[in-house]
């Protein structure tokens, strides 16, 4: 059944495969910016993949006007507002934004303040209340294929003060350009392929399933499953399979585009918030939360995930199933990934080794139960109701 | 049905949720903890469409004023795209998380805020809408402390003694 109502939108340009580095300078040009502010952290600053950023935009005769790395793993509201100092500062007239969620998040964060022509991120907290503002031209270089935050209307960033992670949604967010390249993923540790993969991969299952799924959303979910379920395990064992890293890279993305236009769910909601609380990491969280979540939503959200069983594990294998234990199929494939990426990569699996400990568990459910992502869950979830799913997955 | 209508019948609503929030408070123990969990002076407006009616409440601490100041900025400010749409969600033809679904609703603040605004409009649903609306409209149906009759009785004596004015 049709939707009674929905909304989709993606305005980002797609740079993808080949050479899409080198294009980056024509982009520019295009938007007619002269002085980009290339943004990354420390971390891919060493590993010299920023370099090969640098030397394409600079042999392209496009010289980054000013480089900024102070981004921690897990930005906050003082590094974007920091960001846009910086880039007042040095009077540059573009983002390019090189790394993973952290990087890309803050960068939004900061191209929407300067936008908006203000100094505080949060003077403009909210959810599709902003106007388009100036254009900042703003060009996103993933260097992981999970996050899917180069093609979202949504920037997730920590507030500190409150040991939060706050959700700024508007369509303005959107980069103009995201330029997938396998060069950039190809360094990934095996550990950080697999759970970023699974972020990607619980971004598609939420999308698919949630109050906020559309045809089209629906559309982008389901490719991106079967991308992720054919190549996540080939791209974490053998890290230079270029073709497995682009094909995740893709997967992420079109997993990005589903759920920038129907929300995700209670993973993330109870993710934000391990992450807030307890500083879990983003893509770890999910993958520990994934298969409990998915449990909990079961009886309400089993046809849901019986459509999702196909593009997960096969239409051969998927069709000797009954139709009413598909939906339970689904959960136990995810569990299956999940202990397989395990094994090779040692993703995490329970809340404990990742140092969350039980009393922490009613902070986490109460920040929760606050998070915008909660209201579109297919089945409403209580504080207590979410304490039991965290000590299932602890 | 006429646009000076809808503006009607959605003005007596938001005056009715508000009335329900106040008297919730002393019926409903989980209402109570809910408010009790609000910072004090959290303040929250809800715009139901262009030159169209507005409900606007602060909590003090004890209890959900409403607040007739003119240009009052609340920290929380939710607005809902178009009377048309205003209409359907106080009327009980669909739910705050099918509106937050459907992108009826902007909003200014924090989202947070919006999370446990919309944790005590639906719990004061479950009260005004008879089950087979509460149903339909509620992501879940919570369990009532009280009779709903007892809450629009208060409601209706808390009106004759202009409590919520």
């Amino acid at each position: 059944m049709n939707p009674a109502y929905f909304e989709f939108q993606n305005a980002v340009k797609l740079l993808c495969g080949q050479d899409a580095l080198e294009r980056i300078p024509d982009e520019l040009r295009h938007m007619e910016a002269e002085k980009p502010l290339l943004l990354t952290d420390a971390v891919l600053l060493r590993l010299g993949i920023v370099k090969k950023v640098h030397d394409v935009m600079q042999a392209e005769g496009c010289v980054p006007a000013a480089l900024f790395t102070d981004i921690p793993v897990d930005s906050s509201l003082s590094v974007v507002n920091r960001i846009v100092a910086f880039y007042r500062e040095h009077e540059c007239d573009a983002i390019v934004a090189v790394g993973g969620g952290s990087v890309i998040d803050s960068a939004k964060g900061a191209r929407l303040v300067l936008s908006q022509e203000r100094d505080d991120i949060l003077s403009i907290s909210g959810m599709e209340n902003l106007h388009c503002g100036r254009h900042i031209p703003f060009i996103v270089v993933p260097t992981t294929a999970g996050t899917g935050s180069e093609c979202t209307g949504v920037a997730v960033i920590r507030n500190d003060e409150q040991a939060v992670k706050m959700e700024f949604l508007s369509p303005f967010v959107e980069p103009d350009v995201a330029v997938l390249d396998a060069r950039m993923t190809q360094r990934l540790p095996a550990r950080a392929t697999a759970s970023t993969g699974v972020d990607a991969l619980c971004h598609a299952i939420e999308a698919s399933t949630c109050l906020q799924s559309n045809p089209l959303s629906s559309a982008y979910s389901m490719a991106a499953i079967k991308l992720i379920s054919t190549n996540l395990l080939r791209a974490t064992r053998c890290g230079s399979d270029i073709d497995a890293r682009l094909a995740m890279s893709i997967a992420a993305t079109m997993a990005g585009i589903a759920f920038s236009n129907s929300m995700v769910g209670a993973v993330h909601a109870i993710g934000h918030a391990l992450g807030g609380v307890c500083h879990v990491p983003h893509a770890e969280a999910m993958g520990i939360l994934l298969p409990h979540v998915l449990n909990f939503n079961l009886p309400v959200a089993a046809d849901g995930y019986a459509r999702i069983l196909p593009e997960m594990v096969g239409w051969d294998r998927a069709a000797v199933i009954p139709s009413s234990q598909r939906g339970c199929s689904l959960v136990q494939a995810v569990r299956e990934l999940l202990i397989q990426l395990h094994e090779c990569a040692g993703i995490p699996l329970r809340l404990l080794e990742v140092g969350v400990t039980e009393s922490q568990l009613v902070r986490v459910a109460e920040t929760a139960v606050n998070d915008g992502a909660l209201i579109v869950n297919p089945r409403a979830m209580s504080v207590e109701q979410i304490v039991n799913v965290l000590r299932e997955a602890l | 049905m006429t646009r000076l209508l809808q503006k009607i019948v959605v003005a007596i609503a938001l005056r009715l949720l508000h009335a329900a929030l106040v008297e919730l408070q002393l019926l409903d123990c989980t209402m109570a903890q809910e408010l009790q969990k609000l910072p004090k002076g959290m303040s929250f407006a809800i715009h139901t469409g262009h030159k169209a009616p507005a409900l606007t409440v602060r909590w003090d601490g004890r209890r959900l004023q409403r607040v007739i100041e003119a240009g009052y900025a609340a920290q929380c400010t939710l607005r809902i795209k178009a009377l048309a749409i205003s209409f359907r969600l106080f009327t009980g033809q669909m739910g705050l998380a099918h509106a937050y679904a459907q992108h009826a609703l902007t909003v200014a603040g924090e989202i947070a805020n919006v999370m446990r605004l919309a944790r005590l409009v639906n719990r004061a649903e479950a009260y005004l809408f008879p089950p087979f609306i509460s149903h339909r409209i509620l992501p879940e149906l919570p369990k009532l402390e009280v009779s709903p009759i007892r809450v629009y009785a208060r409601i209706v004596f808390g009106f004759l003694k202009s409590t919520y004015s």
